[in-house]
């Protein structure tokens, strides 16, 4: 493989270019061997199995498309799961994204101590996601939970959160926003980010609070936006550790989601081909997704360097 | 360029360490058996205890246990990359069949027969589940027998004169057991079924006929089991029952329902006994063996549970060998089982006196040797069927579908997948 050069126009490297980049290479090294060996290699070879029956115990045997279409055509449990977490996708993402950009509205009120309610509520983001699991099967609970208690006091019989197949997904859902507090933060700087005047002359041409919302604070705000929704969206779909300790897939595979099927596919039955295959799929939905919503953002997304490519 | 040097040597120096961490064994002393095993807590500490007293009895052996607990996959991962230890216990029965039929696994046939063990030293539930084949795979210290505890007193209120036998007779116990309030909420509740690849052989049906090598997954036995267990939903409220199941801890909790009298029946196994001593010392309780329908199979039971292995990479078969006959064998059985409230999967040792002088180890020795005691299947996606039974489960009792209809998906789904799985293979 040849290195691209951009000044490949000189006819040779010096002495002292090439030794800086023999020993920037080297001191690259751990990375790109950490790259090429956990990463890039371990991608081609999941494509390479996507084709093959392989069950890691025995060498690889190619079968074409076969995972593929038992994939498309006859598995029930798949669809089942891709259906769930593109729940997630179309109704958890969108609230989370707006209960997030609220929270950090309020959390860029000029309050006295606003500091500690940063604070209280970026807290949660920091507790790891088996904790945060296990404290919410508690609050869950149909019956001791404190969600279903605190429901019950102002007369509301609360559902089975997560044993209920028609509960479980916003039970999760609702679980989630706990968390804003991640993406909050990020939606704040973006809003310290704004500069003043432009409010100023929002005020002076008469807009009320609402107006600057909309015509300042959102157009000014969108970069991030668009980047919460990209990453949200990803992580939507790789929706795995939470359900994992909660519910295992739940009654009726209302939380399967499609990470934990595949999760199962290749540990449970062992059916690494089968398993890789699920994962290629989901990286072709994920960036078709990604894709629709880079083509839709020249519509919505504002740069200030006016570089909206 | 001096700093380059340095660079240089440090990563030489690495790699040696490396390589130097890597020499499994050493190469004077005893002969260093790894040994990995799936207990934790107070169980691993009794096998820790038996392996420290194998190794003060065996000079030219060494074992080393490392508990993989809640890490299984790795077990997975060790038998792909083909570095496994020499001896595990950290696999299921349930998985056997699908290692023996890659050739993942030691067949032990040999090493028995020179150490002269028979297949008559064990309950013949438990033997079936070592083979694969015509082969043996595996040997265990543990299993597990299934049976009904109920509550003496809520028996006694309800008036309930002798212990149900048939099916009939459960249902009826069942009923009479559960109270309702004035607002038609559970104050207490009889029974409830679970596990259908349990009350399929109780029934009369079978999962896989090893004859034939056929899936069964629709026998007219399995889908009157799963019609059976369905009916509880329809009977009582299932959404009803759940909602008021959750108001206690776990079954195995101290605010399980059984412990706290709020179950009349629950279908366990002889490990209860200690957490009865543990939480509800006072508990009034009895056991008896899972009723049956007329056509069904009395004393009928799943088997499972971990069972140990010599992976077919070890490289000290022998040593490897030495230590899971003595792991397995009635000494170290004995005192594991004890110490863990196990049945005894070795005949000899569930009929000696330390294990019969308890009742309930008298009574579940005497499940365990049961003609309908059913291992694993034979068959190497026994895992991937016993899931998809349990979804059946669920979408009958709960989503109220028709068990039929699920059973025949079953039947279809697991002949596609035993056929992958055996396309090509011996």
């Amino acid at each position: 493989m040849k290195l691209a050069d951009p000044q490949s126009d000189r006819p040779r490297m010096s002495r002292s270019a090439k030794r800086d980049l023999r020993n920037g290479l080297l001191f690259a090294s751990p990375w790109i061997i950490g790259f090429s060996v956990f990463t890039a290699y371990a991608i081609a070879a999941s494509l390479y199995y996507s084709f093959c029956r392989y069950d890691i115990l025995t060498p690889p045997h190619w079968i074409g498309l076969k995972n593929y279409s038992r994939l498309i055509v006859d598995d029930e449990v798949f669809r089942r799961s891709l259906w769930n977490t593109l729940y997630m996708v179309i109704f958890g993402l969108p609230i989370g994204l707006v209960a997030s950009l609220a929270l950090s509205l309020l959390l860029n009120a000029k309050v006295k101590g606003i500091a500690i309610y940063r604070t209280i509520f970026y807290i949660p983001s920091l507790v790891p996601a088996v904790a945060v699991a296990t404290l919410w099967m508690w609050l869950l609970n149909t019956d001791i939970g404190l969600v279903n208690v605190i429901l019950s006091k102002i007369g509301i019989m609360g559902p089975g959160w997560l044993t209920d197949p028609k509960w479980a997904k916003p039970a999760l859902i609702l679980m989630g926003l706990w968390g804003v507090g991640g993406s909050s933060i990020i939606y704040l700087a973006g809003l310290q980010g704004i500069p003043e005047h432009l409010y100023e002359a929002a005020e002076l041409d008469g807009a009320g609070p609402m107006q600057k919302l909309r015509h300042v604070t959102l157009p000014m705000l969108s970069p991030v936006i668009f980047f919460n929704l990209i990453m949200g969206l990803i992580g939507s779909f790789q929706y795995f550790t939470q359900i994992y300790i909660m519910t295992n897939g739940g009654l009726q595979d209302s939380t399967l989601f499609y990470a934990l099927n595949l999760f199962n596919r290749a540990f449970v039955d062992l059916r690494m081909g089968y398993a890789s295959a699920m994962a290629w799929i989901l990286f072709a939905i994920t960036l078709l997704c990604t894709l629709l919503v880079f083509k839709t953002s020249a519509k919505w997304v504002y740069y200030e360097g006016g570089a909206s490519k | 360029m001096r700093s380059f040097r340095l660079l240089i040597l440090v990563i030489i120096g690495l790699g040696l360490l490396l390589i130097a961490g890597c020499s499994r064994y050493h190469t004077s002393g005893p002969t260093q058996i790894i040994y990995w095993t799936g207990w934790s807590g107070h169980e691993l500490e009794i096998q820790r205890k038996l392996v420290d007293r194998f190794n003060a009895t065996h000079k030219d052996i060494h074992v080393k246990l490392l508990s993989v607990f809640g890490s299984y996959q790795k077990v997975t991962i060790a038998f792909a990359g083909g570095d496994t230890p020499d001896v595990l216990s950290a696999v299921w029965a349930d998985q056997l069949a699908g290692y023996a039929m890659r050739d993942a696994l030691t067949p032990l046939d040999q090493y028995l027969k020179a150490s002269n063990r028979t297949s008559s030293e064990w309950a013949p539930g438990v033997w079936q589940m070592f083979q694969y084949k015509g082969h043996t795979y595996a040997l265990a210290a543990t299993t597990n027998t299934s049976f009904i505890a109920y509550n003496k007193d809520i028996f006694r209120e309800a008036g309930i004169k002798s212990l149900p036998r048939n099916i009939a007779e459960l249902d009826e116990a069942a009923a009479k057991c559960t109270m309702y309030d004035s607002n038609g909420r559970f104050i207490r509740y009889g029974f409830r079924p679970s596990d259908l690849v349990t009350w399929a052989y109780v029934f009369g049906g079978r999962w896989y006929d090893p004859s034939t090598g056929k899936i069964t997954a629709n026998d007219p036995h399995n889908v009157e089991a799963l019609r059976w267990m369905a009916s509880y939903s329809k009977k009582y409220d299932i959404r009803r029952m759940q909602g008021f199941e959750s108001t206690f801890g776990s079954d195995q909790s101290v605010s399980g329902p059984f412990f706290v009298g709020k179950k009349a029946m629950w279908q366990t196994g002889e490990w209860v006994d200690q957490y009865v001593k543990r939480y509800a010392e006072h508990l009034n309780w009895g056991y008896f063996p899972l009723p049956y329908p007329p056509g069904g199979r009395p004393n009928a039971m799943s088997l499972g549970g971990s069972v140990f292995v010599i992976p077919a990479a070890c490289k000290h078969k022998k040593e490897a060998w030495e230590f899971l006959n003595w792991i397995c064998g009635p000494e170290a059985v004995a005192d594991f089982c004890e110490g863990i409230g196990n049945v005894p999967p070795l005949r000899a040792v569930a009929e000696s006196p330390r294990f019969i002088k308890k009742p309930l180890f008298a009574f579940a020795g005497n499940l365990i040797s049961s003609k309908n005691a059913f291992g694993a299947p034979q068959m190497p996606i026994w895992p991937t069927y016993k899931q998809e039974i349990a979804r059946a489960e669920d979408f009958a009792v709960y989503g109220g579908q028709d068990p039929k209809k699920l059973l025949d998906a079953i039947q279809k789904k697991m002949e596609m997948e035993l056929a992958d799985a055996m396309e090509g293979r011996k």
